[in-house]
């Protein structure tokens, strides 16, 4: 067999052997690159931070995904919420889909037991879910109220009793919605509440849909995104370098990868567990199959190639 | 202990799912039969507690607003699509529902098309704020079919497909990032959570 | 009665909306507000749809004895045991119902979609080939994109980022805005033609 049919006719599982071994090995012998932060990940942690220990304000965070979509945006629920938490920032939290409102229950009971002093529905408060046909009402409702359009938490307690929402009362107290999304890309919130009540909204992808949401980042109806396990590892060290270590963003700091080295060695002990670095880890193992995909690319091209030649020069 | 089971199911069936790459079998397809079952258990429960408890049983029956008896009858006339003779009364809610289209028109035009045209129309005082100008209006050309793309003109519309060529480029670099993503996390849970090998 | 009647629903209700979003009053704030409250009283409703029309589906194929119907009680035992866990021990964390969802949703679903990295790296290398020019133009910019988002393009030189900020900035932004504007436009004029009752496949049936 020719060099260039040995190229096209290679098993498809060898290649899935080859791609399991390039994501395991970076995952157990941790290689530890550092990743660097880019500007609309920064424009969403700036924008969040702004409200730090303020009463009144809050983030609300919309889950619309479910499990299949997991692994690249539960880093960003739980680096989200690890901020607020951190930094005494208040939220909000709903989903459209009832395995989001799971998904919800998942991160923030992992994120707060390392915060004890963090308390529902003072620091927080769980809408939790809401079927999807009534987002819409709900959205426009909170332009007015938005204990009278949510009306009840995760748990059926009337949302105009609970302490959290004795300073909040509709949009203007809302800093950013972010939704975090498997495939809606945050448009409905773009299109009522921020176009009828000028809310700010952000958003946490898939990869998949990352490259869009650009014309919406440079419009400024985006004021910042998260694309997929890079946005989510951007995320986390941001939380990390800045939050975990007491300090004001600045995007200069945050560029100077010495600078950031230098913190990663400040870190307290909760920074360093494995949960919170999960993106990041994963990127070390993203980095290598990336590396082998455009490998897999050329050397199919190679084999195309000349196997191209090889046909013209036979006619 | 239940979490230690918990862990050893969920690897389970990871692994069931990951047979499929072999090929077709009966523990892929029990995985996927089970993950149907599953995940639609969970709109019910959910619906009840967080929905019709809060916003249909609580205001009729104890606060007694019987006003909303009638858009609970249009509710209930949802369950009528199952019937052959009366499936069309189940138009009335889902017409109700559809009457808020009225308000995506002119909201949509507005978020989706005038604000994208607004940030179109800069000042072109930089490079890139040029390329971004001709390539969408190369693009938008380029999708008009109600002129032959010839000439002068078919050349400019031909700068639209480079200009998308490099989009979806860039699409397809970001989703083969999203599909090794989802791999990876799947290998961090078999890894970590179930062989402890990550910590 | 059976189609006329709900296309004036949608068509009185859309008109009534169109005129809240360009004449703000007491009356369209109202309005606004009634609407609301009567969709969440009715929304709930909606689920039963797709439950019964999956216990339908599986229920036909086990009455059936079709081609692989064990699987289907499968799925049934599966929806009952969830809902009913669900009802009887609450959706609350800590509940048997979060234990569910955790070892048997979270893996099943995650790992379904997972498997798609497996057809990416084979397809990577058997069919992304680049056959003309805008093909290749297409994988250089892939290529770059892929490097760029991972540390090893910043460690290569600090270019491979750059470069692909800029790309997402500048070409991706061109590309992705003349689409969205199209799609933005489709948007707008579907929903003016559900509101007129043009497009009406929506209500479903044939009279």
């Amino acid at each position: 067999m020719k060099f260039s049919d040995r190229i096209q006719k290679v098993d498809r599982r060898i290649i899935y052997v080859i791609l399991l071994i390039a994501v395991v090995l970076p995952l157990v012998f941790r290689l530890g690159f550092k990743t660097y932060t880019t500007t609309p990940v920064e424009n969403l942690y700036r924008h969040i931070d702004a409200i730090a220990g303020k009463d009144d304000m809050a983030i609300l965070m919309d889950f619309t995904h479910d499990p299949g979509v997991l692994p690249e945006l539960y880093p960003m629920d739980l680096a989200i919420l690890r901020h607020c938490f951190e930094r005494n920032i208040k939220v909000f939290t709903i989903s459209f889909l009832p395995q989001g409102a799971a998904i919800i229950q998942m991160a923030l009971s992992e994120v707060k037991e390392d915060y004890p002093n963090i308390e529902a529905n003072v620091d927080y408060c769980n809408f939790g879910f809401k079927p999807w046909s009534t987002k819409l009402p709900i959205m426009l409702g909170m332009g007015d109220d938005i204990a009278e359009a949510v009306e009840t938490n995760s748990e059926g307690l009337k949302l105009e009793n609970l302490p959290i929402m004795q300073n909040m009362k509709n949009y203007d107290n809302i800093q950013v919605v972010v939704e975090i999304s498997g495939s809606s890309m945050g448009q409905f919130w773009v299109i009522y509440a921020r176009a009828k009540f000028g809310v700010d909204v952000a958003v946490g992808l898939t990869a998949v849909m990352a490259a869009d949401v650009y014309p919406y980042l440079q419009s400024g109806q985006f004021v910042g995104s998260l694309g997929g396990l890079k946005g989510a590892a951007e995320y986390e060290q941001l939380v990390d370098i800045f939050a975990m270590n007491g300090l004001e963003f600045s995007k200069k700091k945050a560029r100077d990868m010495e600078w950031v080295e230098a913190q990663y060695e400040e870190l307290p002990e909760l920074a360093q567990l494995y949960k919170y670095n999960k993106a990041r880890i994963g990127m070390d193992a993203q980095a290598i199959v990336h590396v082998l995909i455009i490998f897999f690319i050329i050397l199919g091209n190679i084999g195309y190639f000349l196997d191209r030649r090889a046909q013209k020069k036979s006619m | 202990m239940t979490e230690t089971i918990g862990i050893w199911i969920a690897a389970f069936l990871t692994l069931c799912m990951f047979s499929f790459l072999y090929k077709d079998n009966p523990f892929y397809k029990f995985a996927e039969h089970l993950f149907v079952g599953v995940s639609m258990g969970y709109y019910i429960p959910y619906t009840y507690y967080n929905a019709f408890i809060p916003y249909a049983y609580n205001p009729l029956f104890l606060k007694k607003e019987y006003i909303l008896i009638i858009p609970f009858i249009i509710g209930f006339l949802y369950w009528f699509r199952f019937s052959s003779k009366f499936s069309w009364v189940s138009r009335y809610p889902i017409a109700f529902g559809m009457g808020m289209v009225g308000m995506g028109v002119p909201m949509s035009m507005h978020a989706t098309v005038l604000v994208q045209m607004r940030s179109m129309m800069l000042p072109l005082d930089n490079i890139n704020i040029i390329l971004i100008f001709v390539g969408t209006i190369s693009i938008l050309l380029y999708f008009f079919f109600s002129k032959a793309h010839e000439g002068v003109y078919g050349k400019f519309t031909s700068v639209g497909i480079w200009f998308m060529m490099v989009g979806f480029g860039a699409s397809f670099g970001y989703t083969v990032m999203a599909r090794i993503s989802l791999l990876i996390g799947r290998i961090q849970f078999l890894l970590g959570d179930w062989l402890g090998l990550i910590k | 009665m059976k189609r006329q009647i709900p296309l004036m629903i949608v068509l009185i209700l859309g008109l009534l909306f169109v005129a809240h979003v360009f004449i703000p009053s007491k009356i369209s704030t109202d309005y606004l507000e009634w609407f609301m409250k009567w969709t969440k009283v009715i929304g709930p409703f909606a689920i039963v749809l797709g439950v019964f029309s999956l216990v339908y589906v599986h229920y036909n194929k086990i009455k059936r004895k079709a081609p692989n119907w064990g699987y289907s009680i499968v799925t049934l035992t599966a929806l009952v045991v969830t809902t009913a866990v669900g009802f009887i021990w609450g959706i609350q964390e800590g509940t048997p119902y979060m234990w569910i969802f955790k070892n048997f949703n979270v893996p099943l679903g995650a790992t379904m979609f997972s498997l798609l990295a497996f057809y990416i790296a084979s397809a990577a290398y058997k069919a992304f080939r680049a056959r003309s020019v805008e093909a290749t133009v297409l994988l250089v910019a892939a290529i770059i994109v892929m490097l760029g988002r991972v540390s090893i393009g910043q460690a290569i030189t600090h270019w491979i980022p750059d470069i692909t900020e800029w790309i997402l900035n500048v070409p991706n932004l061109a590309a992705k805005r003349g689409i969205a504007l199209g799609v933005g436009l489709g948007m707008t004029a579907t929903s003016l033609k559900i509101m007129l009752g043009i497009e009406r496949s929506y209500l479903g049936g044939k009279d």
